[in-house]
């Protein structure tokens, strides 16, 4: 099999069946979370439930420890909070904002949007896996995270990493042929694709959901000022 | 006569000591010479620094080397790397080829025709067996399917395995012979092929594209031609001289691609300003040819000069890549709605059961805490 078929096969069926399988994947996750249901409140709430939603959002908005709130959570690692500060940011503007990747947007929905010159893209790209290098030793290292560090820890972090380290070799033509890259960069989205619904990377989902229901909590007890 | 060397019929027919000269510094150029590979057969130097003198080897092949008789066959094709050839912009490298290295038999541009043309082909088969260079443009049906092709009463593939079994080397000209081209396009109705899926046993190259660019053909032919080994291939049997780098790699617009300046339709701003064609689809990326460099029509332009996003034609399976105006990057199919639709209601129906099985447990297991009180 030579590397063109090898890249039909990833960037078409395979793809299209990674992709499938994550939105249902995506669609179970959710339904059954879901499903969990909504306590009903006992008593009646002391605050104002939306807007402690409301604060929940803009908190979690607020990432910059001169924030004096946010300033021990900071302090407690500042590594993870730099580099997967970084990580998220990276991942955005490489995800969303590069050219490549605005394509294969617009082939899914139907519309694209500007996207910034590649250098800049790629100094992003740079700056997120030199974060992920750091988020990985940190975890090898820190005595407590190490004692949370199992096996689909790891793997999410590989499953994250390597369409980021072969998408930036293959914008710098390393080591191999651009079309073998692109042939591994596709994969490891694919790989990617279904592991999500099974792993913890799903929580770019559920992150709304978690933020709403502490708002809720927050607001039923008028906990938050 | 393939007996008399190059030289001696190019002399015969009138081409003068000085053109001749000229010729071989064109041919030096052409193949990219500025060391020669180690050509132990042709006597010559194994290796040469980069000189004036770098057409030297080729001035003593060419007065040395006798003629190389070529077999050129058509099947499923279009002509246009024939047309290509013979309107190659180093009309005098296209000539050489044509005329002094002796076309001994070619669908279209032998005079002769019907069964005599045939039998003169039966003839130079027999008389040059194991010498000739067989050429083949066009892809090849195969099987049951054979019969889409039948030239002369015979299936292509038949004509082809009958040619290449006294060939030296056969060169497979544009994407249809080298990869099955447009003929092997999903469906491929008439299962095509191209020459290497059918003959194994011969060194194969293949020099693709759509058309393939008359240079490289021109090289590669006069490269066996004079020091009688096949130049450096790569992965997919192509000539690294022609196809070592992608055209991405030497196009003229990739500091707009750089700098994130694309060209965003056909005739907007960043079009008339000679933007990166990328967002138009352009395969340049995965695609190794030669044309950003050697350019087509006398190096005037070549497709993304003038404004055409490259198509990827030297690539297989090039026409079912993905559409010709959809980013490189995106993939290949769409998933349809129905599919889409369908997954989302396999996972709400699995999330929904789950949910119930779920809760049907936590009842049972509240049921069974409130019976042990
Ligand atoms: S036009 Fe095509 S080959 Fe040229 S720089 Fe843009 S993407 Fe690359």
């Amino acid at each position: 099999m030579n590397t063109q078929t090898m890249l039909e096969l990833a960037r078409g069926p395979i793809f299209y069946g990674a992709l499938l399988f994550f939105i249902a994947g995506m669609l179970y996750r959710l339904v059954t979370v879901i499903s969990l249901g909504w306590n009903k409140d006992l008593a009646k709430p002391r605050g104002d439930k939306a807007t402690g939603v409301v604060k929940s959002f803009l908190r979690g908005g607020i990432i910059f420890p001169f924030f004096p709130r946010e300033k021990a959570a900071y302090a407690r690692n500042p590594i993870v909070y730099i580099a997967g500060g970084l990580f998220h940011l990276s991942l955005f503007i490489v995800v969303i904002l590069g050219a490549a990747h605005m394509l294969v947007w617009k082939s899914l929905i139907g519309f694209g949007w500007p996207t910034l010159p590649l250098p800049i893209v790629d100094w992003m790209a740079a700056v997120g896996i030199i974060a992920m290098v750091a988020l990985i030793v940190n975890r090898m290292v820190h005595p407590v995270m190490k004692l949370l560090t199992g096996v689909a820890e790891v793997l999410n972090w590989l499953f994250v990493f390597l369409p980021m380290i072969t998408g930036y070799m293959m914008t710098h033509h390393m080591f191999l042929p651009y079309e073998n890259l692109f042939v591994l960069h596709m994969m490891s989205i694919n790989v990617l694709l279904v592991w999500i619904p099974l792993s913890r990377i799903s929580h770019f989902m559920f992150y709304f959901f978690s933020r709403t229901i502490h708002g809720v909590e927050w607001g039923k007890r008028n906990a938050m000022p | 006569m393939p007996d008399e060397t190059i030289y001696q019929s190019m002399k015969n027919k009138g081409v003068s000591r000085r053109d001749f000269l000229k010729l071989s510094g064109l041919f030096a150029m052409a193949l990219g010479f500025t060391k020669a590979p180690p050509f132990e057969e042709s006597g010559l130097p194994t290796s040469l620094e980069f000189s004036p003198k770098v057409a030297e080897p080729i001035v003593r092949a060419m007065e040395t080397k006798p003629r190389l008789p070529v077999i050129w066959l058509e099947f499923q094709d279009c002509t246009g790397c024939s047309e290509a050839l013979t309107r190659s912009n180093s009309p005098t490298l296209s000539s050489l080829v044509l005329n002094t290295l002796t076309i001994e038999y070619h669908e279209t541009l032998s005079a002769a025709a019907g069964f005599q043309v045939e039998e003169a082909k039966q003839q130079a088969m027999k008389k040059y067996a194991g010498q000739y260079i067989l050429v083949v443009e066009g892809s090849i049906p195969v099987g049951e399917e054979a019969l889409y092709c039948v030239i002369g009463g015979r299936t292509g593939e038949e004509i082809l395995k009958e040619a290449a079994a006294g060939a030296a080397a056969i060169i497979a000209v544009g994407n249809c012979s080298s990869f099955g081209g447009l003929p092997k396009a999903k469906p491929n109705p008439t299962n095509a092929k191209g020459v290497w899926e059918i003959i194994t046993d011969k060194p194969i190259i293949n020099i693709s594209g759509c058309p393939a660019i008359p240079e490289a053909i021109t090289g590669v032919i006069a490269h066996y031609a004079l020091f009688g080994t096949l130049p450096e291939l790569d992965g997919l049997h192509r000539p690294k001289t022609f196809y070592g780098v992608t055209v991405h790699d030497r196009c003229l617009r990739r500091p707009f691609y750089e700098a994130g300046k694309f060209a965003l339709s056909f005739d907007d701003e960043g079009a008339k300003k000679g933007y990166c064609l990328y967002k138009l689809g352009c395969k340049g990326p995965t695609t190794y040819n030669s044309c950003a460099t050697i350019k087509w029509d006398a190096g005037l332009s070549f497709p993304i000069q003038s404004g055409h996003p490259c198509l990827g034609c030297s690539e297989p399976n090039f026409w079912d890549g993905g559409g010709f105006y959809q980013g490189q990057s995106a993939p290949l199919e769409r998933p349809e709605v129905t599919a889409v639709g369908a997954a989302v209601a396999a996972g709400v129906v699995l999330g929904a059961g789950m949910a119930v099985a779920n809760s049907n447990q936590k009842k049972a297991a509240e049921a069974l805490k409130g019976g042990s009180k």
